[in-house]
């Protein structure tokens, strides 16, 4: 029995709504003829995600993952030092760590899910060089306590804001307190591509030129390599489809805000922890996310009747084969570990209505209720 | 015979270099747009059902087993590597003359790369390749350049021999074959580039792979999605490194006309050939009846070539080199240690070579006025 239709994403939508306007960006595009790496797509939309970070640069890439990969590589991160993270993000922000021959250095997070400031000051050695926070859900790290650290142990911050484009703190957007802020633009993010893209926000212009570099081969100009680089470019498609997006974004933002203010309303019970907002802090709600009693039951429950639900991240890195390697065990981060299996993202995207929201808080209340 | 005059082409030459423009006149636009129109609405952005319809079609092309679809031509190389395990210490032989992209992806997994110099069909000379091997030689990577071949059986045979796994180079060799079996399919894997001015291309960077053995497929798929063996499983450490589904739409579309574009690039470079060689000159380099060439890049070599260089600019003909300044020589690739003059054979073709356009849309009006430049250059 399916009583509701309730995705969990609604890319349809979005296409249904936007298709001409699209379709119009293709055409353009193509008619240029300049598809890749350069040209003024990318340089607009560069100029216009700086500003709206509140940095001096943007550098459009391929990806989120790779804005990780390039930053930690012109932060100087290399062999042997250790960069500080938490194990409860998606995969892509640890292996960049490792693809550079770096160490990983798991730290705890707190009940918000993100990392745990006090955590990080015991985690920190001779050889800690940076420290990665993740503002996981596109819920800001305590970034005032994080960059106090950082200035007096000397370390680089890394801000993984895959997921928080456009959140803030104290007033101050995500990815601008660190030396770089690395942002994801694909399909499934709140600004988002009809592909992988990502960018690096950052107030270092001699770094932003050497990234500029770095994704296109290491070619300073055609004919001449500074030195190795990589094939990470924005395609220039992708750019004119973002510049577009871009101005939609408050919009966006300002939905799933009125969503989530309204979960935090209706969700309230005592098998079910919903992380409260902060005063000082601005979260756009990349994602929902609950912690439950009885998760998996809920989930499958949600889905029998038509609610799709889904959960970031149900295996820990530390805990993944791909971790064995660096030695963790279960147990070493008791908070992570709890919440991954307590987690579970509700659908919260700027196409559902009030009355789609108070459903799932409805049904999500009445499981429980039995 | 009356002199060619040739209208300026909207980008201000004759003979353009790009034929991006002519791949997108109305009709081909309008049709792409209804296929994208038709993919946006179903979200399906991420390693969707356009790029598994593309490897299937890609791998069925090539004459192979598995088809990759990966982010650029660059990743194709290095993720190909990756999958070898090839890492710090280990060396990785390849040709002196490529696109520093091969090196790339070399030096990206931290190995050494260990260059041979080339022979007058812009491939590996093979006579060179065993005193490069060394106990540390993890792989052997081939260069197809400009759409020539590497002479893939002698190769094979080496690296047998030395039990020694190939990944061939055929980012600009689509297509590409020796006695009929194609570019790629030779060595272990094979990597190619879509980047937009290959043969066969999409809208923004993309790349393909292609391998005969399922345990190396497998592992591909896996790094280039995070290491993901499903969506909460990670078996390795990987990349973001895929083919995007909307660039798989694209591609689709135009592989349908990739053996059009590769029959008309091998008449286009026959008729530049048969022209070109009445120039003292001028020298063709080896052509090979048992090879299929496919002229992702119409070179040959020129006396006085930066003069005849400014010369075909002048007229209007967008001329190229490819590359004026050899991989081993540039800046990054100072901490291996090369100097000027250990490659002689590549040195001097970076002096000698000029690309020419032989692409698919060039006009028999175009051509005849590109043979005419370079004759009225040397005969005046």
């Amino acid at each position: 029995m399916t009583e509701h239709d309730i995705p969990y994403v609604n890319l349809r939508a979005q296409a249904d709504e936007q298709m001409p306007e699209l379709a119009a960006i293709f055409e353009r595009v193509v008619r240029r003829g300049s598809l890749v790496g350069s040209g003024e797509e990318i340089e607009r939309l560069e100029a216009r995600l700086a500003d709206y970070c509140g940095t001096r640069e943007a550098v459009a890439l391929n990806s989120g993952t790779d804005a990780l990969f390039l930053a930690l590589k012109v932060a100087g991160i290399g062999a042997g030092d250790e960069v500080i993270t938490p194990p409860n993000s998606f995969i892509a922000s640890t292996a960049v760590i490792v693809h550079l021959g770096a160490r990983p250095v798991f730290v705890d997070v707190l009940a918000d899910q993100n990392i745990n400031p006090a955590a990080i000051e015991q985690a920190i050695t001779p050889r800690t060089r940076a420290i990665m926070p993740v503002h996981l859900t596109g819920r800001m790290c305590r970034m005032d306590t994080i960059m106090e650290l950082a200035e007096r142990h000397g370390l680089r911050v890394i801000e993984d804001a895959a997921q928080s484009i456009g959140s803030m703190l104290q007033g101050r957007k995500s990815g601008s307190f660190g030396h770089f802020g690395c942002f994801s633009a694909h399909p499934l993010k709140n600004l988002n591509a009809l592909g992988d893209a990502g960018f690096v926000a950052t107030n270092d212009s001699a770094a932003a030129a050497r990234m500029r570099r770095l994704r296109t081969h290491g070619l300073a100009d055609r004919e001449r390599a500074e030195e190795w680089g990589f094939v990470s470019r924005m395609d220039v498609l992708q750019a004119a489809i973002l510049d577009y997006r871009l101005d939609k974004l408050p919009g966006v933002i300002a939905k799933r805000r009125e969503n989530a203010a309204l979960y935090q309303r209706l969700i309230k019970h005592e098998k079910v922890f919903v992380p409260p907002c902060r005063q000082d802090e601005f979260n756009t709600f990349h994602t929902f996310v609950i912690q439950a009693e009885r998760r998996d039951e809920l989930q499958r429950h949600l889905r029998s009747i038509g609610i799709r639900t889904a959960i970031h991240y149900p295996v820990p890195i530390h805990l993944q084969p791909a971790a064995a390697s660096l030695g963790y065990r279960r147990g070493d981060f008791p908070a992570a570990e709890r919440q991954a299996e307590r987690i579970l993202t509700l659908p919260v995207n700027q196409y559902m209505s009030t009355a789609d929201v108070e459903t799932v808080a409805g049904e999500v209340l009445a499981f429980y209720r039995g | 015979m009356t002199r060619i005059e040739l209208p300026l082409q909207p980008n201000g030459t004759k003979v353009p270099w790009s034929y991006l423009p002519r791949q997108f006149d109305a009709r081909s636009v309008e049709e792409i747009l209804d296929r994208l129109r038709a993919f946006v609405p179903t979200g399906d952005f991420t390693l969707g059902k356009p790029v598994r319809a593309f490897e299937e079609r890609f791998a069925r092309l090539i004459g192979t087993s598995h088809a990759i679809g990966v982010n650029s031509g660059t990743d194709a190389l290095k993720l190909s590597l990756k999958a070898l395990g090839v890492g710090p210490g280990d060396e990785v032989v390849t040709a002196a003359n490529t696109f520093i992209a091969t090196i790339g992806a070399i030096a990206e997994n931290f190995a050494r790369p260990v260059l041979v110099d080339c022979t007058d069909n812009f491939c590996m000379d093979l006579d060179k390749l065993e005193a490069a091997i060394t106990p540390r030689t993890k792989a052997i990577m081939p260069v197809h350049l400009a759409g020539q071949m590497t002479d893939m059986p002698a190769l094979m045979d080496i690296a047998d021999r030395h039990k020694l796994p190939v990944v061939e180079d055929s980012c600009q060799c689509i297509l590409g074959s020796i006695d009929g079996r194609n570019a790629g399919t030779f060595g272990l894997a094979g990597g190619f580039s879509l980047h937009p001015l290959k043969n066969l291309n999409v809208w923004g960077d993309g790349g393909i792979i292609v391998t005969g053995n399922d345990d190396f497929a497998l592992k591909l798929r896996r790094l280039r999605n995070h290491g993901l063996a499903d969506r909460d499983s990670v078996v390795m450490l990987g990349c973001n490194s895929r083919l995007d589904s909307l660039q798989a739409v694209i591609g689709n579309w135009l592989i349908d006309q990739v053996e059009f574009i590769t029959a008309t690039r091998i008449k286009n470079a026959g008729y530049l050939d048969s022209e070109l060689a009445k120039l003292p000159q001028i020298r063709l380099p080896q052509r090979f009846n048992n090879r299929r060439l496919v002229f992702h890049l119409y070179i040959v070599f020129a006396e006085r070539r930066d003069a005849l260089l400014a010369h075909c600019r002048k007229a209007g003909v967008e001329a190229k080199v490819h590359y004026p300044i050899p991989v081993y020589r540039q800046e990054g690739l100072q901490q291996f240690g090369y100097r000027k003059g250990d490659f002689p054979v590549t040195d001097r073709q970076a002096e000698t070579m000029i690309s020419l356009p032989a692409h698919e849309h060039l006009t028999a009006e175009q051509l005849a006025y590109m043979v005419q430049t370079v004759t009225e250059f040397y005969q005046g």
